[in-house]
């Protein structure tokens, strides 16, 4: 059994907004160290091998690199992405809520690195204890003698919370910084790349909630704890998003490379009902499945990559025996459908036409031509779009093409 | 009956792959390799809307919307039917609207995403005619229904801008309103009132 | 089509050809009765024979189209056990023009409707034609003008109470599509603006661009959508049903979407399911649209409608002949009407350009069988529309009147303003079809029949406009009468038994019984062999 909630969701830190509590145990010591030597954080977090953990997986020191690289820039912005919007994810809002200066430290010593003076923190506003919690922290935080010393370093440093549009797309990066210079989220084709031309045009880095708030831990505690806490080659935690057919779902911070049947068996308490596993649909709606042959994964980035699949937010949705996967496939491309933002119309008309076919495929009404479109869709779609959410309603689709054609070729018999 | 030197040209279409010469469209290219093909198919002449396409060329990450009886294969082209009944949620009688001065309001009630457009511009891209949809749409919820209407000449209501929207307009249904309103309310020729009056009194008849 | 004829090669043509501002007219050499039977099609040697079974026994009818009416059914009992049911005032078959103005008259008067379509609702010839529609309005202009030239122009065989019947109704006709928000071309006050048509004595066609059905069918689409009339489509009839004296009640659909039949009982019959083109009679390509295979001819006549004029089809002279995937696709003739010239391969003008259609038509044949037609590689063969002519006598107006020209243009890679677009007769209309009265009713208790697919008003040739009026005239007509007798229509007993009728006469005329029908779909598009509709195929 692995140590559950040892880091992020520790006691110490889960004092929501009470910044007495907070500095009362580890609040503001990583800081202190921080201002010590700003240049040696990036060399930390690069040899910790902090990734991004917003689904990317992609290393966070270089981020961060890009942004340092700007000595010119008048403006550089730092966006904490909390608009988590995806089924199946709820790890972020935890964080946000009963954690809110973990967020501020980390987000805060990542502007000391890359020289960043603008940090918005940028929330969902269907979370409304969220942005309570952090507005009272943000309050506080802002009349404490930490900022003061924060000031010294960065003279022109300034803290915003902004409510995104609670759109979907609103997580993409490039329409997160739409959203904050007070537009519609549109995604912007990329290049050009944040770090160059980001919010109103300034250099600009986007992380995801989790993946800041490891970043006191790193600094108070060094890149090699940080490496011993994961599992096998994996470093550092991960809150695992457990939802599905099992007794107890929930958020489980674990070890990064905790097998998958730990995570089920041993915190999810086991299938619900005590029926077969049949599937999980691993980081979320947007990426692979995993069959019961593949329970044993542990979940870290790279060993689910060698399964085919992707960690993504490490949220893991499970799917018992007499589910119908191709409906529960329909759902997730209605719901792209629905959250496409319309400006490419092959991802707005081609998930919202997949749904329509697997809806007829799953309702007896399908044919072997509409078996061949899908699969024919699934080659045409990808890439077709200014950012990946086509791509991400092509993936699950594809993946349950190859594990599960079974029971689309069964459905479409029943005609 | 082709050339000899007429260019084949190799196609996937709905997951089929067919050779046929460059001058067929997709669906003629389909019949030319022996392929049934019913549905999606209607006047053949790119009035009716009935054979939507999507189509991805060779090398591009770029995928289009067409109609399917104007498309002429490409080598290496990829093309897929779309086949979907896409309901109208907008009724309206034009009775309903008493006069000319109420179709602005009348409008809004019908129509009332029409003010939600959010410029994704998503319905200029989807239209196989060019059609200007996202202005045509904000013209009408400014109440300039003539001006809307001619914007939409072309369109021959084959549903792709009604899929493309995020915000349920239904453009080229708000088109096709502003275009019915301009006549309902404003054609009131002359030429014909005059013979209708005529023809009310009993004053011209045919003999057999 | 062509492959004998000589003819010059088309880049040679083209190079000889000019765009000149005048040129002298034709002189005629032959009679207009002696011209149409050496070259018209509908005169070729040994394509008419005579029916064998059926209302019309012994009487003249194009071979191809006699063989689909004394076709076996697609269907027998069997086929019905488990079909559901559903039962209607009155069922519309066909959503074109006819089909919407007759059910949206019925649901007006407050019957309950259902329209039945083979494919997507406005899917038809409607929505394709692009001259216009005749209306005599104009000062100069009376409906007995209107009257006579039908007459005159259908070569006096229609029948006089219908044309006269339409000619009055026409400008209602135009008021009552302009309620529905249908657009026409004004002039600066506001008046309809008016082209004339090929064999007419006055401008009386009204039109919008070269787009009216295309405009005239969304609007009537949008207001049967809007209205309380119910839709089935994708849902080609396959047989009619009768009651147990003959009237017509109903219908069987076969669902393309779930492949299934379904049985529609209704208290009469509106078939308005249009042309005949995509039967390539005499091979000849066709301008119409993917539907017209003759499906409701086919059915009336199997339960005893009397049908008239078989032996008579219309080619419309400007069908394009080049290039090859878009043969048979339409000019309208209004390009003529606005002036434009026809040229053979030396240049010359060969006939009066705006004579009615089989005239223009047979001129044409007559130019590429002796040899002074224009040839393309690929086997085509023509004459030259000479629009770069008309735009140098009137510059600009080609592309403001006529913007599905000048779409044409673009899609098939010919600029009309630069180079002469190279056409061909092309099947266009069914002149004959099902005989009715002024209330659209055929001769079968409960069965209506509107539009193309009806007979008697054009004669042996139909001029441009009459169409779009004939469509709407009738199909108010038969909507409004259906509504109003429908009330107290019992059926007893509603069944396909007249099938077995059919079969048993077909037998004993020795008729073979291979062939099914109605054709429902060309054969290119290989229906039978589809396997997404096993179970809706010929069975046997």
């Amino acid at each position: 059994m692995q140590p559950l909630n040892r880091v992020l969701l520790h006691k110490d830190c889960r004092v929501g907004p009470d910044l007495t509590a907070w500095r009362s145990t580890i609040g503001g010591k990583a800081l202190k160290i921080a201002l010590e030597d700003p240049s040696a954080l990036i060399p930390l977090i690069k040899d910790a091998g902090l990734r991004g953990l917003g689904g990317s997986g992609f290393p966070s020191y270089k981020k961060w690199e890009f942004l340092a690289a700007k000595k010119m820039a008048m403006e550089k912005y730092l966006i904490c992405n909390g608009n988590e919007d995806e089924p199946g994810t709820f790890k972020d809002r935890v964080l946000l809520e009963e954690t809110p200066f973990q967020v501020i430290e980390g987000a805060t010593i990542c502007a000391l690195a890359s020289k960043i003076n603008q940090i918005i923190f940028y929330i969902n506003p269907d979370q409304t204890e969220s942005l309570k919690s952090m507005r009272a922290a943000l309050e506080q935080w802002l009349a404490s003698d930490l900022y003061t010393e924060v000031k010294k370093v960065i003279p022109r440093l300034k803290y915003r919370v902004h409510a995104s549009s609670g759109h979907y797309i609103g997580g993409e990066e490039t329409a997160a910084i739409e959203s904050v210079e007070g537009k519609f989220p549109f995604p912007r084709g990329k290049p050009p790349f944040p770090a160059d031309f980001g919010v109103f045009g300034h250099p600009t880095l986007v992380n995801n909630m989790e993946t800041l708030s490891n970043v006191s831990h790193i600094v108070r505690n060094g890149a090699e704890w940080y490496k011993n806490l994961g599992l096998g080659d994996a470093a550092g935690t991960k809150i695992y998003s457990l939802s599905g057919d099992v007794l107890q779902p929930g958020f489980y911070e674990l070890p990064m490379g905790t097998p998958l049947s730990e995570l089920i068996n041993t915190y999810g308490k086991g299938m619900l009902l005590g029926k077969k596993l049949k599937a999980v649909f691993t980081g979320g709606p947007s990426n692979t499945i995993l069959t019961p042959k593949d329970i044993d994964v542990p979940l870290d980035f790279d060993s689910v990559l060698k399964r085919r699949s992707h960690l993504g937010t490490g949220a893991m949705i499970v799917v018992s025996e007499g589910t119908s996967i191709v409906k529960r496939v329909a759902e997730y491309v209605s719901f792209f459908a629905a959250s496409s933002c319309g400006q490419c119309p092959p991802c707005k008309t081609g998930t919202y036409y997949v749904a329509q076919l697997l809806n007829n495929i799953d309702t007896g009404q399908g044919s072997q031509a509409d078996l061949d479109s899908l699969i024919n869709l699934c080659k045409i779609l990808p890439g077709s779009g200014r950012c990946h959410l086509v791509d991400g309603a092509v993936n699950v689709l594809d993946s349950s093409l190859y594990h599960f054609m079974d029971e689309y070729r069964h459905a479409i018999k029943a005609r | 009956m082709q050339k000899q030197d007429e260019e084949l040209v190799n196609v996937t279409i709905n997951g089929k792959e067919i050779t046929a010469p460059s001058s067929l469209s997709t669906i003629q290219a389909l019949w030319h390799a022996g392929y049934p093909r019913v549905k999606s198919v209607g006047c053949l002449e790119g009035v009716c809307g009935s054979c939507r396409i999507m189509v991805r060329r060779k090398e591009s990450d770029q995928v289009t919307m067409a109609l399917g009886c104007q498309t002429l294969i490409e080598e290496g082209m990829q093309v897929n039917f779309l086949v979907f009944p896409t309901p109208t949620h907008h009724t309206y009688d034009l009775k309903m609207i008493n006069s000319s001065w109420e179709v602005q309001g009348r409008f809004h009630k019908i129509f009332p995403e029409a003010d939600h457009c959010r410029h994704c511009g998503g319905c200029n891209r989807s239209c196989p005619k060019g059609i200007e949809v996202e202005r045509g749409v904000a013209l009408a919820s400014k109440g300039r229904f003539r001006e809307a209407g001619e914007l939409f000449i072309e369109c021959v209501m084959c549903n792709f801008c009604m899929t493309a929207c995020p915000e349920m307009i239904a453009p080229n249904h708000v088109g096709l309103f502003s275009r019915r309103v301009t006549a309902y309310f404003h054609t009131r020729p002359g030429n014909l009132i005059s013979r209708l009056e005529t023809l009310r009194k009993g004053d011209l008849d045919v003999e057999k | 089509m062509s492959k004998n004829n000589q003819g010059t090669a088309y880049k040679e043509a083209l190079n000889k050809y000019c765009a000149l501002e005048d040129i002298a007219a034709a002189k005629e050499t032959l009679t207009p009765e002696v011209l149409l039977k050496q070259f018209h099609p509908d005169y070729f040697p040994n394509s008419i024979i005579n029916l064998k079974v059926g209302a019309n026994k012994g009487e003249a009818c194009h071979g191809q189209l006699a063989a689909m009416l004394q076709s076996d059914a697609r269907i027998d009992e069997s086929d019905l056990a488990g079909a559901p049911i559903l039962e209607t005032d009155i069922l519309v078959i066909g959503g074109g023009g006819a089909g919407c103005a007759a059910a949206l008259m019925a649901a007006e008067a407050g019957a309950r409707v259902t329209l039945a379509t083979k494919l997507r609702l406005g899917d038809s010839n409607t929505v394709m034609a692009e001259g216009g529609i005749q209306a005599s309005i104009e000062q100069g202009d009376t409906p007995q003008m209107h009257f006579d030239d039908t007459i005159k122009a259908g070569h006096h065989f229609s029948d006089k109470e219908l044309v006269a019947e339409m000619v009055m109704d026409a400008p209602e006709v135009i008021r009552w599509l302009i309620q529905q928000g249908m657009q026409f071309d004004l002039d600066k006050y506001g008046d309809l603006l008016t082209r004339r048509a090929g064999g007419t004595s006055a401008a009386r066609v009204v039109y919008y661009r070269d787009y009216t059905g295309l405009e005239m069918m969304r609007v009537l689409r949008e207001a049967v959508l809007n209205s309380n009339i119910e839709i089935i489509d994708y849902s080609p009839a396959v047989e009619l049903l009768a009651n147990e004296s003959g009237h017509c009640a109903g219908a069987v659909l076969s669902s393309l979407k779930d492949c299934s039949y379904n049985l529609v009982r209704a208290k009469s019959v509106i078939v308005a399911t249009g042309g005949i083109g995509r039967m390539h009679i005499n091979q000849f390509p066709t301008s119409n649209h993917f539907g017209a295979t003759a499906d409701g001819l086919v059915l009336a006549y199997r339960l005893g409608a009397k049908l008239r004029d078989l032996d008579s089809f219309q080619y419309h002279p400007s069908g394009l002949s080049h290039p090859q995937h878009m043969a048979g696709h339409l000019i309208t003739e209004g390009v003529r009407s606005a002036g434009a010239y026809m040229l053979n391969a030396n240049g010359e003008r060969f006939v009066d350009e705006l004579k009615t259609r089989d005239h223009v038509s047979s001129a044409i044949l007559r130019e590429c069988v002796e040899g002074r037609g224009i040839t393309t590689p690929d086997g085509a063969i023509g004459v030259w529309l000479d629009t770069p002519g008309l735009e140098l006598r009137e510059p600009g107006m080609l592309a403001l009147r006529f913007p599905k020209l000048i779409e044409l243009g673009k899609k098939s890679g010919i600029d009309p303003l630069k180079v002469p677009p190279l056409i061909y007769p092309t099947l266009h209309y069914q002149n004959g079809g099902v005989v009715i009265d002024p209330n659209g009713l055929s001769s079968v208790k409960g069965l209506y029949c509107v539009g193309e697919v009806s007979g008697g008003i054009h004669g042996k040739n139909r001029i441009m406009g009459n169409a779009l009026l004939e469509i709407i005239s009738f199909g108010r007509r038969a909507g409004e009468h259906a509504a109003a007798n429908c009330h107290g229509v019992k059926h007893k007993k509603i069944s396909i038994e007249h099938l077995s009728d059919l079969r048993r006469e077909l037998t004993q005329a020795n008729m073979p019984m291979d062939l099914q029908g109605p054709l429902l779909f060309p054969e290119c598009a290989k229906f039978e062999n589809d396997s997404d509709y096993d179970g809706l195929h010929k069975n046997r």
